[in-house]
């Protein structure tokens, strides 16, 4: 019985077997054949050696806070909101705007900034903020057009005097800082600067015998150039009078005293004044201006004009060499800049743009935060590398981007921009009543240049109405 | 008869009534308090009493501006002359006719700002019209337009007439398709010949259209401020030339920031529109009576 079983199982296993044999793949024939091969064996020693090496070990430690290198104002609000105004900026230069807004935030934690750019309704929006009581914390102001010193003698802006360290204040060109005091007292962060060039059209110079060395070095030169120009080609001067800020035009180019020492009588009828305006009057009898652009208060008149290659040339600042590219790429090409002639105050002009904190800020210390940390030289730095404007902190112009040759005619201001912006200043005194005063003189000067009236005249007429102004 | 009190007409007229309050008649209260007032926009006005009002009647550039608002009343006459004759061109049955109506009126929903521009690139130095005339032998050195006292009115006035032909073309044009073709058969029948049949019958017969666009176009010329702004850069012209009532405003107002003065020289105009309104509203009375 035993037996039996023992034969049962070796009969299943045997079938089992024989049926997964079957079921198996087909094995290829193989003849099997000896061969000799040579094989290299490796074989492994163990060989016991001790050495001692010297390794860099990094220790992990939790990091120290410390201040951050452009956190420099100190106070700063816990939690801040605070508004930013800026003037034409966007959307060109959006990103840097917002990028720079990042940094800052980065530096000063927990300080919120709310953005705004206003173009052509800047002033009547700032206006109409400061008198709705929503004015910005911080807002961009042009110094060109004196809004600093507007705005400041309305009690509008924070002096910066008791709340800006020293070592802050010393990173700025004196010069610019020391701009538009009001009571002796600073108002504004120099911004970013412009350098007044002249873009030259050097084939309507050419077709007038001219070249770039005849360009005038002095105001006093124009109007025999524009004479030679008019008489060689027929196109007339692309100059601009600044109708809203006469008096500073005249401070600049003709030397000229607007207002006496104690600011007690209007002095712009001196010989000085009279030479000045009959330059322009001789040059409008002469017909050698163009006398849209003469009188307008729209840079982009006179731009325009000389961007249509009409003009031999135009008083701008490089920056606006990218339009003349973008608009007429034909006479890019043909484009020289030169130095701006220069007035008989010596002085080229005053800076561009700055940042100045509303008076009545419930966050100063922040807002002068943001104002700083836009002018710093960091932030100068990338954005002149954006485009040809120039940082108001000498710090920025170490920089090789500053040092390296200029390639694009854009940059051609580069290599001398450092002195440049140094030597820009604000050599107008504070005038009351400036822009009544203002179209005062740009009545005068109107009658002088259209209505045959005699320059010492119509100024000592302007004088007289200026100073029944004063109390 | 008992009259009975119900709240409901009042509540219906409430919304509108709010609106008005707000956006007219206190906008108007504060101009009359803001003329007696030294007002710059940005700090308190501070109370001056009748001194805006003196000083206006002593500014000889205010002076020289109402002048040159009453000469812009001359578009009024010759934009309606122009707009009949047009719209009795354009009254005919031919082919086509409807694509020149809508040319006439192209320059209506174009704005005057586009316009302006427009008309400012045209009429510069070396613009389109300079070129036609020096090419055509006319001139030989371009005119500076924009730049001569003398051009800056006429030609705002003559953009005024080229923006608003193609709008009052179509008052007129929807006048005289309402009157009766009968009339102009019996013209025909009694020997009229095309001038007289216009003279006597679509003139009298347009007369409510004339009035209103007499009405309307003459507070609009009163009211010019667009076509100077954008003509003269916002200068208001070389000596002035082109400055109007308006724009006087907008330049004490937004350049010189006397808000109070400019208060004052829209008082002014307020009375002088309103004058003109009852004027105008007197002629269409008395119109409506003579041909009832």
């Amino acid at each position: 019985m035993k037996k039996l079983r023992v034969f049962r199982h070796f009969s299943l296993v045997l079938l089992t077997s024989l049926i997964l044999g079957a079921c198996a793949p087909a094995t290829p024939q193989t003849v099997v054949q000896t061969v000799e091969v040579e094989k290299t064996v490796i074989e492994t020693q163990i060989v016991e050696k001790t050495t001692v090496v010297e390794v860099e070990k990094v220790v992990e430690v939790t990091p120290t806070p410390g201040p951050h290198p452009e956190a420099v104002i100190s106070g700063v609000e816990a939690g801040a909101e605070i508004s930013l105004w800026t003037f034409w900026l966007s959307p060109t230069f959006d990103d840097y705007i917002k990028s720079t807004i990042a940094r800052f935030q980065e530096a000063y934690p927990g300080v919120t900034v709310n953005w705004e750019d206003h173009q052509a309704t800047f002033q009547d929006d700032l206006r109409n903020s400061f008198a709705a009581d929503n004015a910005p914390d911080v807002i961009n102001l042009s110094i060109s057009e004196g809004w600093v010193s507007d705005y400041a003698t309305q009690g509008l802006l924070l002096p910066l005097d008791d709340v800006v360290p020293q070592d802050v204040v010393s990173t700025y060109f004196p010069n610019l800082w020391d701009q538009q005091l009001v009571d002796s007292k600073h108002y504004q962060f120099p911004w970013y600067q412009g350098i007044i060039v002249n873009l030259v059209n050097t084939q309507i110079l050419t077709e007038a015998g001219l070249t770039i060395e005849d360009f005038p070095k002095t105001i006093d030169a124009l109007p025999a150039f524009c004479q030679t120009i008019k008489a060689e080609t027929g196109t007339l001067c692309d100059i601009r009078l600044t109708v809203n800020d006469l008096l500073a035009q005249m401070t600049y180019e003709g030397g000229v005293q607007v207002i006496n020492e104690d600011g007690t009588a209007f002095t712009f009828d001196s010989p000085e004044a009279v030479a000045w305006l009959q330059l322009y009057v001789d040059m409008v009898k002469a017909g050698t201006v163009d006398r849209n652009v003469l009188v307008t208060d729209q840079d982009r008149v006179g731009l325009d004009l000389f961007t249509t290659g009409k003009a031999a040339f135009y008083n701008t600042g490089p920056n606006l060499i990218r339009e003349v590219r973008a608009n007429n790429p034909g006479l890019y090409g043909y484009l020289a800049v030169v130095p701006a002639p220069v007035g008989k105050s010596g002085v080229v002009g005053k800076g561009l743009m700055a940042l100045s904190v509303k008076g009545d800020t419930a966050y100063p210390m922040a807002s002068i935060a943001l104002a700083q940390f836009f002018s710093n030289p960091r932030s100068m730095l990338e954005f002149s590398k954006i485009v040809s404007i120039y940082p108001s902190t000498p710090a920025s112009y170490d920089d090789p981007f500053f040092s390296a040759a200029p390639v694009a005619i854009e940059d051609s201001a580069k290599p001398y921009a450092k002195d440049a912006v140094s030597k820009l200043a604000d050599i107008v005194p504070t005038v009351p009543h400036k822009a009544d005063v203002n179209n005062i003189v740009l009545q005068a000067a109107q009658q002088a240049l259209f209505n045959n009236v005699d320059p010492q005249q119509a100024l000592t007429d302007a004088v007289a109405q200026a100073n029944a102004l004063l109390p | 008869m008992t009259s009975k009190f119900s709240i409901t007409p009042y509540l219906f007229l409430a919304p509108a009534l709010l609106v008005i309050a707000v956006f007219v008649l206190y906008p108007i209260l504060a101009v009359v308090y803001y003329s007696f007032t030294d007002y710059n926009i940005v700090t308190p006005p501070v109370w001056v009493g009748l001194r805006n009002y003196q000083q206006l009647a002593k500014d000889p550039i205010f002076w020289q501006a109402l002048k040159h608002s009453f000469i812009y009343l001359l578009v009024t006459p010759t934009l309606i002359f122009l707009s009949v004759l047009l719209a009795i061109v354009v009254n005919r049955k031919l082919s086509g006719i409807h694509a020149f109506r809508a040319l006439f009126f192209i320059p209506v929903i174009s704005g005057s700002i586009a316009v302006g521009i427009a008309w400012r690139l045209m009429l510069d130095t070396n613009g389109i019209i300079n070129g036609m005339l020096i090419a055509l032998g006319l001139l030989s050195e371009p005119i500076q337009w924009l730049a001569e006292p003398a051009y800056t009115l006429p030609i705002a006035m003559l953009l005024t007439i080229w923006l608003g032909l193609g709008y009052y073309m179509m008052i007129f044009l929807a006048g005289l398709q309402n009157i009766p073709e009968e009339l102009y058969d019996a013209a025909l029948i009694d020997g009229c010949n095309n001038w007289q049949k216009h003279w006597y019958i679509s003139i009298p017969g347009l007369r409510p259209q004339i009035t209103f666009v007499a009405v309307i176009s003459s507070l609009a010329a009163l009211q010019v401020f667009n076509e100077i702004f954008i003509l003269t850069g916002g200068l208001g012209g070389i000596l002035n030339s082109g400055v109007t009532v308006v724009f006087y405003l907008w330049r004490q107002a937004f350049r010189l920031q006397h808000a109070g003065m400019a208060s004052a020289i829209a008082m002014v105009l307020l009375v002088i529109t309103l004058l003109f309104s009852m004027m105008n509203i007197r002629i269409l009375e008395r119109g409506t009576e003579a041909e009832s």
